[in-house]
């Protein structure tokens, strides 16, 4: 029967086994979880208090220094809109390759994208200087017969975020409707309550089966794209700028890989403390984590090439400014920012290259960890440092510094994040119950009667 | 010598009058208001009726207001111009008397009376006056500032909002440009 | 937006002037009801509400007399020009004088009379009561000494105190603390006369300069530097040949950066030099001479260039070279001043450079004496320190202090003495140094609420009148020194009865005198010509020969410290003028604190890093200064400025760095002059300062910001010619931007723009740009540009719009010869990257061609200063207007000068230059309503208006016929990055200089 079994799952791994593990997940909450949840809501005050200066005072008290206009804000930005990717691709395009391994994961991923997105939306509206008239940027009939301009990429953007926050929303509720009718059948309470409703009156029947595989069939179809699409977009706020640093046209596929790979790490960062705090070891195997290093190797080398090309670009081109600003982004006062970026995301993933690693949780959760880290410094140096490096006009150039306001802000970002994701993994099944049965042995009469 | 400084003033307005205003506000004659607080419009620091001075007495808007034909500013008149005719003019009824009494004792105890503003734009709207009188004319004030002719106690006819200016512009096909009033 | 500030201001003026409240404008949109419109009483005839006048004036920022025009909203001054018709500064103005509305409602005036009280404190006191408290005490000085020290006063209120002093037996001190002892002692020495000649910089073809700063702050900058251009700059004014222009300084200052050769000459040595070049002249009979030059052989002997070469510290090849150029050029002009006339030696530096013109034949022709100039008229510095011993020894009972301030620029000495004279009285409007030591303060008007003249130089009276109604309770001066004289009639009476007399001969006094100075007064004032004449050597020339002065140096560790007068905050007096602290200096691009310039071989022995304190102890004082380290200083040399070190004069100049005159000797040198070069130690004191400056890469690093070219090359050119020409449109990318143009020109079809198809453009001629900064004031004056403070600006928040970028040129050994100074301000590109990208159109293009920002449709991404390669958008990262705000840019009354004609920005929005868009829809309603349309020359943004040396014209770029047009076709034209495709409207022309293979860093 092992051959029936998905590889890295024991055959103590029963559907019974799954419903019970993960519904136990939901049961009351540990120390440990009120901990974490603690420590992300007293960052997200931080942020909301940051954030209630900047509008009382100004965006000055940010570090911004001119010709140094977009910051760490517009790296926070990036940096979650790329957190989000993942998540639809292991979802969509690996239901689509029918992967097997991605059902123990796809939940955590999926989740994780929902709100990443909604962090991210948040710094656009939080980084304008006037607030207040963020809905400007909305396009809506109005007496003055003004409309947005749709030739900027910033208006591009407003779309491309707008519809993969509702598809991967989407998406995720509808994965989770036989899974939330599971545990309905176990809960009590009001909870009770929050998952018939949410059940959407999932009885099971074939028929109901029938549709709704259809339906989630289409769906990952449709969002397929949209993993290559949003941050495409993303990139082109900078693509289309003409920015040397910017200005490039491997822009697109340079942030994608890299959105994928820092989800990946991201997914790792996340997956390993709930495995533990919930006890999911024989659901979440090394198999699934060996499978998103992978991934990881993957889309990181495409990251390492990326970089690679940039500069010889940038000398092959022969344009000075173009030159001037790689220059200085690897010698000038930011050389620290390009070297960490470097090193975290180029060469430390190399490291996957060796199985024991790779197999070795504890080295893949540090190295995860110093993936998100290199990312987030990717986006510094391409917003900041080339702004600073301004290779066009050499009297205009400034060392930025940020400041407790910028900090202030991310700090939030972070615990809006965590406290969204801590929440649902408290009241909806991390792990798909239906998909992880779907590859498991179905039961034989012997099993069932050890019942 | 007050006198002496306005007579010329209105005769030269007085041709303007005859040529720009309709026959009918020339027969339009201003009513008696018993009561005054249901009247429309803030309430002025002197009862000042502009259906009185513009409408039955057929005194052009630029008398008063001196400056819109040439300049973005439409002007206030000044005390002195008031006193101009309130030097003789003393009102027929009790009512009118109290308040040209009002207007002779601030001019003998120079002391302006403060207006209340009723028409007023964002202060980063420019509206040159001129312009719109350039090419509407000397009757055109009503266009903005409705039949005031016809208004005991004067109040906002337009919303004075962009969409307002902009409808206006694009019906006579005029500059839509923003800096030409945002700068 | 947040000018509801700027209404609430405009009501407190109704207040203050009466005015009409017309344009009045609310805040947010509709109307408020709470809002009260204050009519006029009586109209006055010369003012329409929305409607400027213009009233002509004189400028008393420095005594040079520049005629201004003062330009007036409703009763508030809001900005001030040159006044065409002046003969000094023929419409131009510099920074200083821009700034004199700041001066006007500076908010830390004294705004009514103060008396000093039995504790020691300030209190309020009427006007009666101070004038009755004044008569009183002179009574009691009377005979026992009364002193009124003034500044630089030729003027009829000069003559009035004069008068009244003799009255009651008082002298007169007039000071100035840079004064011109030495070019008086030293014309004395050559030529017997102390007057101060005329010099016709406007006809030289060969200029050196012994240290004479003409271009920043000596005698007439702004009538000096118009003429200057007119000779150096190339095809400036006359034929396409250009007057080489020599700097001999231990240090380049803002005129040093116009040189096209530097001689770092050791200090002291500059008259050595000039005889040796004189010596060459002579003995080689380079130029035609005066009869009695005979007389100078015997002299100049002791000056063979190889003889003192060594001494001056250049070889002598350069000596005689120089000499030749200077001959040969059959117009050479040597003007002494600033630094070589502040040393011990100054005089005999000034005698021999006056010989050096002697010889050359200048005298006379380029040198012209008859015409004393006021700003020399001050007493000399002896004189001070004279006064300061009476005061010392209690012989001063009373005294007057007007328009000077000599408890700064004399501080320390001058101070204690203050304590010894019995009753101190003070005239300034200003809580300076020298007023908070006084017991009775009666705060004067502000010279543009005055009524007064000046008289600049023989043949010329500039008037000045009141443009504004007193802003605070002063009084003007005159007015209390008549009433102290018990006359009758005010001030106004007695200067234009003075005026009377200045018309022709056989004119009737009465009537005629009224219409001749009503007519004066509109032009300015009276210009005649002055008088010139003759000049020979004098009898005995043997105090001629300058010593070598050696005893700057002392023992081996002391350095030469030169302290040098502040560009634009001059002795101090501007430091307490916002837009003049904000105005990075144009040398150092330093604003808010003062510096001390290192050479960097000389850092690197001690170690010292730009921002490192540098502590100098000098005989007379110490004082701590930040290094900025710069190869525009000798190596030897550590160059100082004055300006800042206030301990008062109000909240921007208190407190800020510290006062370079402490290191000063306080004893009048040979010639009655003070020496402003001292010897001191200089020891780091660990310290450190990230010390202000706008200064990003001082290297051009040849992107093409800066062009420059040799002279010969220079010449060479033939119109249709573009050495500097870029593919600026790729074939693919023209069809493109044809397209794009005409959708833009579909738009002309609308409204103003019926018929006319402009397009707004900017040539600026490089090689007439001295980086003087004057356009800079002029911008925040006429935009309503905010100032941000020294910690602001420390963060690059300066709001400059235009801003002066100084690239060294320098010499094949890398030393720098000088500097090319490029106004860099939004281009307004034909296709511009900041459009495109603006996600709410609040950056878009006007049909006329400029990159419109509509400031209140901007939301503040900031995505298009991001894409601007030129860098010139500023945002508002605070509200600079809020009431009180910690970082308030207008408190009141300074907030009056606002321009109403321009928004007061908001927080959280982004700023540009728009080419004074606000003048250029004014001239084409005014066109429109005449029928016609707008002339070329009708529209003079603020920065052209104002610039001393033309470099900058403005106009219309689609009339082939407009002046703008013209120069933009201009062989030496260029485009900034012009292969961006961006299509500048700013056309500049590139630099030239003498150099036949020119280098910017």
């Amino acid at each position: 029967m092992a051959e029936q079994q998905t590889p890295g799952t024991s055959s103590r791994v029963t559907y019974d086994y799954v419903t019970r593990t993960i519904a136990r997940t939901l049961g009351g909450p540990s120390r440990g979880y009120f901990v974490l949840l603690g420590a992300a809501v007293a960052l997200l005050l931080v942020g909301i208090i940051t954030l209630l200066y900047l509008l009382r005072y100004g965006l000055g008290l940010a570090g911004y220094s001119h010709p140094v206009y977009w910051a760490v804000f517009i790296t926070c930005f990036v940096f979650w809109v790329g957190i989000a990717h993942s998540g639809t691709l292991i979802s969509a395009i690996l239901f689509l390759f029918r992967s097997g391994w991605r059902t123990a994961v796809y939940r955590t991923a999926e989740a994780m994208t929902v709100f990443a997105v909604m962090t991210a939306g948040l710094f656009p509206l939080i980084h304008i200087g006037r607030q207040w008239y963020f809905y400007w940027l909305i396009p809506y009939p109005n007496e003055r017969g003004l409309w947005p301009n749709f030739k900027s990429p910033l208006i591009w953007d407003e779309f491309a975020i707008g519809t993969y926050f509702t598809v991967s929303t989407v998406f995720l509720i509808m994965g989770l409707i036989p899974d939330v009718a599971a545990v309905r059948d176990l809960a009590t309470g009001w909870r009770k309550k929050l998952y018939t409703i949410t059940s959407l009156g999932w009885t099971g029947t074939n028929e109901q089966w029938r549709h709704y595989s259809k339906g989630y069939l289409y769906l990952a179809a449709l969002a397929t794209p949209l993993v290559l699409s949003v941050h495409s977009v993303v990139s082109w706020d900078f693509a289309m700028a003409i920015v040397p640093g910017w200005h490039a046209t491997i822009f697109a596929p340079y942030f994608v890989a890299g959105a994928i790979y820092s989800g990946c790490a991201m997914v790792i960062t996340l997956l390993t403390p709930i495995r533990k705090l919930f006890g999911l070891e024989e659901l979440i195997t090394v198999h699934h984590y060996e499978n998103l290093a992978k991934l990881c190797l993957l889309t990181g080398s495409i990251v390492g090439y990326a970089y690679v090309c940039e500069y010889f670009i940038a000398w092959f081109s022969g344009n000075p400014h173009e030159r001037a600003a790689f220059w200085y982004r690897a010698f000038g006062p930011y050389w620290w920012a390009t070297w960490t970026m470097i090193i975290c995301n180029a060469f430390l993933p190399l490291l996957l290259w060796v199985k024991k690693i790779r197999t070795n949780i504890t080295a893949l959760f540090v190295i995860s960890i110093f993936v998100n880290i290199g990312m987030w410094f990717e986006r510094y140096v391409i917003i900041v440092v080339s702004l600073a490096g301004e290779p066009y006009e050499p009297w205009a150039n400034a060392v930025y510094n940020p400041t407790w306001a910028d900090w202030g802000i991310m700090a939030g970002s972070f615990g809006w994040f965590f406290m969204w994701f801590l929440l649902f993994v408290k009241n909806f099944p991390a792990v798909s119950i239906s998909e992880v049965k779907e590859v498991l042995a179905p039961p034989k009469r012997g099993q069932v009667r050890s019942r | 010598m007050v006198l002496i400084l306005a007579l010329p003033l209105a005769a030269v307005y007085g041709q303007q009058a005859q040529s720009t205003s309709s026959p009918a506000a020339s027969r339009y004659k201003a009513p008696v208001i018993s009561d005054t607080g249901d009247l429309k419009g803030p309430r002025q620091p002197i009862f000042f009726r502009h259906d009185i001075h513009a409408g039955q007495d057929q005194i052009p808007c630029m008398y008063c207001h001196y400056s819109a034909a040439v300049s973005s500013e439409p002007g206030l008149p000044s005390l002195q111009t008031c006193m101009g005719c309130h030097q003789l003019v003393g009102g027929s009824t009790p009512s009118h008397q109290a308040e040209i009494k009002k207007v002779r004792d601030a001019w003998r105890e120079r002391k302006a009376p403060e207006w209340v503003r009723i028409h007023a734009l964002p202060g980063f709207v420019r509206f040159p006056h001129m312009r719109h009188i350039k090419v509407l004319g000397t009757g055109g004030c009503a266009n903005c500032h409705g039949d005031v002719q016809t208004m005991p106690q004067v109040y906002q006819v337009s919303t004075l909002r962009m969409g307002w200016c902009v409808r206006c512009h694009v019906e006579r096909k005029v500059t839509r440009d923003c800096s030409v009033c945002h700068y | 937006m947040s000018d509801s500030i700027d209404r609430r201001r405009f009501l407190k003026v109704l207040g203050v002037t009466g005015a009409g409240a017309a344009t009045v404008s609310a805040c947010g949109i509709g109307p408020e009801p709470t809002e009260k419109l204050i009519p006029y009483l009586v109209q006055p005839e010369d003012q329409i509400p929305g409607k400027a006048t213009y009233y002509a004036t004189t400028c008393r920022e420095c005594a040079a007399g520049c005629g201004v025009v003062a330009r007036v909203r409703e009763g508030r001054a809001v900005k001030l020009e040159g006044n065409p018709e002046s003969p000094i500064n023929r419409g131009r103005l510099c920074s200083r004088g821009q700034a004199a509305l700041q001066g006007l409602y500076n908010p830390d005036r004294v705004p009514h009379p103060m008396v000093r009280n039995a504790n020691g404190t300030f209190e309020a006191i009427d006007w009666d009561g101070a004038i009755q408290r004044l008569r009183a005490k002179v009574a009691e000085a009377r005979g026992k000494g009364i002193v009124f020290v003034s500044g630089a006063e030729v003027s009829s209120f000069g003559d009035l105190v004069d008068e009244w002093l003799k009255l009651v037996g008082g002298r007169r001190l007039s000071y100035e603390a840079f004064g011109f002892d030495a070019l008086r002692a030293g014309n004395r020495l050559a030529f017997g006369t102390a007057t101060l000649p005329t010099y016709d910089l406007a006809n030289a073809k060969y200029i050196l300069s012994f240290g004479a700063d003409f271009l920043d702050t000596w005698l007439s900058p702004v009538e000096f530097q118009n003429g200057f251009t007119q000779a150096h700059a190339f095809e400036g004014g006359r034929s396409a040949s250009m007057a080489k222009f020599v700097y001999v300084a231990p240090r380049l200052s803002l005129t040093g950066m116009s040189a096209d050769e530097w001689i770092a000459a050791r200090p002291g040595t500059e008259g050595t030099l000039a005889l040796a070049m004189a010596q060459v002249i002579v003995s080689r009979h380079l130029a035609r001479q005066p009869a009695d030059a005979s007389r100078l052989v015997g002299l100049l002997s002791g000056y063979a260039p190889s003889a003192v070469a060594e001494a001056i510290g250049i070889d002598q090849d350069t000596i005689v070279r120089l000499a030749r150029e200077f001959a040969s050029s059959g117009g050479g002009l040597a003007v002494a001043g600033g630094m070589a006339t502040q040393y011990e030696n100054g005089a005999a530096i000034v005698a021999a450079v006056n010989i050096l013109n002697y010889v050359a034949g200048s005298v006379g022709s380029l040198v012209k004496f008859g015409a004393d100039s006021a700003v020399g008229s001050a007493g000399t510095f002896a004189d001070l320190v004279a006064l300061k011993a009476d005061m010392d020894a209690g012989r001063v009972a009373l005294l007057l202090v007007h328009g000077a301030n000599p408890a700064h620029s004399f501080p320390g000495a001058f101070q204690q003495a203050l304590g010894k004279v019995g009753y101190k009285v003070s005239f300034s409007s200003y809580m300076d140094e020298t007023t908070a030591a006084c017991d009775l303060i009666l705060p004067d008007h502000h010279p543009l609420e005055q009524w007064g003249d000046s008289r600049p130089r023989a043949g010329v009276t500039a008037f000045q009148q009141p443009v504004v109604q007193p802003v605070f309770e002063t009084r003007q001066t005159g007015d209390v020194i008549l009433q102290l004289a018990g006359r009758t009639g005010t001030f106004k009476d007695y200067v234009q009865g003075k005026w009377r007399t200045l018309q022709p001969r056989g004119r009737t006094p009465a009537a005629g005198g009224d219409q001749f100075v009503f007519d004066a007064m509109t032009k300015g004032g009276v210009y005649g010509e002055s008088p010139t004449r003759a000049v020979r050597l004098a009898a005995d020339l043997s105090a001629v020969a300058p010593r070598l002065s050696t005893e700057q140096k002392g023992s081996g560790e002391d350095q030469t410290i030169v302290v040098f007068p502040h560009p634009v905050l001059h002795d101090g007096r501007g430091a307490n003028k916002p837009w003049l602290q904000e105005l990075p200096d144009p040398v150092s691009k330093i604003a808010w604190h003062s510096w001390v310039e290192v050479h960097p071989d000389t850092a690197a022995k001690w170690g010292l890093a730009t921002g490192d304190f540098l502590l100098l102890r000098s005989k007379f004082g110490a004082q701590k200064f930040p290094a900025w380290l710069t190869r525009s200083v000798r190596p030897d040399v550590l160059a100082v400025p004055t300006g800042q070190g206030h301990v008062a004069y109000g909240r921007y100049a208190q407190d800020r760095s510290a006062n370079a005159f402490e290191l000063l000797s306080r004893d009048a040198n040979g010639y009655g002059g003070r020496t402003f070069v001292v010897a001191a130690t200089a020891t780091k004191t660990g310290e450190h300062r990230k010390i202000v400056t706008t200064e990003g890469s001082p290297r051009e690093r040849g992107r093409g910001t800066v062009e420059v070219l040799g002279v010969a090359r220079a010449k060479s050119l033939r119109p249709g010619q573009a050495p500097f020409h870029h593919e600026e449109t790729p074939e693919y990318a023209s069809k493109a931007v044809e397209w794009w143009a005409e959708r833009q020109h579909e738009k002309t079809e609308l409204g103003n723009y019926r018929g006319e198809h402009p397009r707004w453009g900017l040539a600026i001629d490089l090689s007439k740009c001295t980086g003087c900064s004057a356009c800079v004031t002029a911008c925040y004056a006429e935009n309503n540009i905010a100032t941000v403070g020294e910690d602001l600006m420390q963060r690059g928040r300066e709001m400059s719009w235009l801003r002066l970028e100084r690239y060294w040129l320098t010499d094949e050994h890398g030393e720098p010869q000088g500097a090319v100074n490029s106004p860099m301000l939004c281009q307004q590109c034909g296709n511009a990257p900041c459009e495109p990208v603006c996600p709410v159109f609040a950056a878009y293009h006007t049909p006329d061609g400029l990159n419109a920002q509509v400031y209140n449709r901007c939301v503040g991404t900031r995505y298009c200063s991001n894409n601007c390669p030129y860098k010139v958008r500023y945002f508002n990262w605070y509200n600079y207007a809020e009431r009180g705000g910690k970082y308030e840019a207008f408190p009141e009354p300074l907030s009056m000068l606002l321009n109403p004609d321009v928004t007061v920005r908001e927080k959280g929005v982004m700023e540009k230059c728009t080419f004074c868009v606000q003048r250029i829809r004014g001239a084409q309603n005014q066109a429109r309503l005449e029928d016609r349309g707008v002339r070329d020359g009708e529209i003079v943004t603020a920065c052209q208006q104002t610039c001393p040396s033309e470099a900058i014209v403005f106009g219309d770029l689609n009339d082939p016929r407009s002046r703008v047009s013209q120069l933009a076709g201009d062989p030496r034209g260029y485009h900034v990055l012009a292969g961006l495709n961006t299509k500048p409207a700013i056309t500049y022309l590139a630099r030239v200089v003498a150099q036949e293979t020119p280098s910017h860093g």
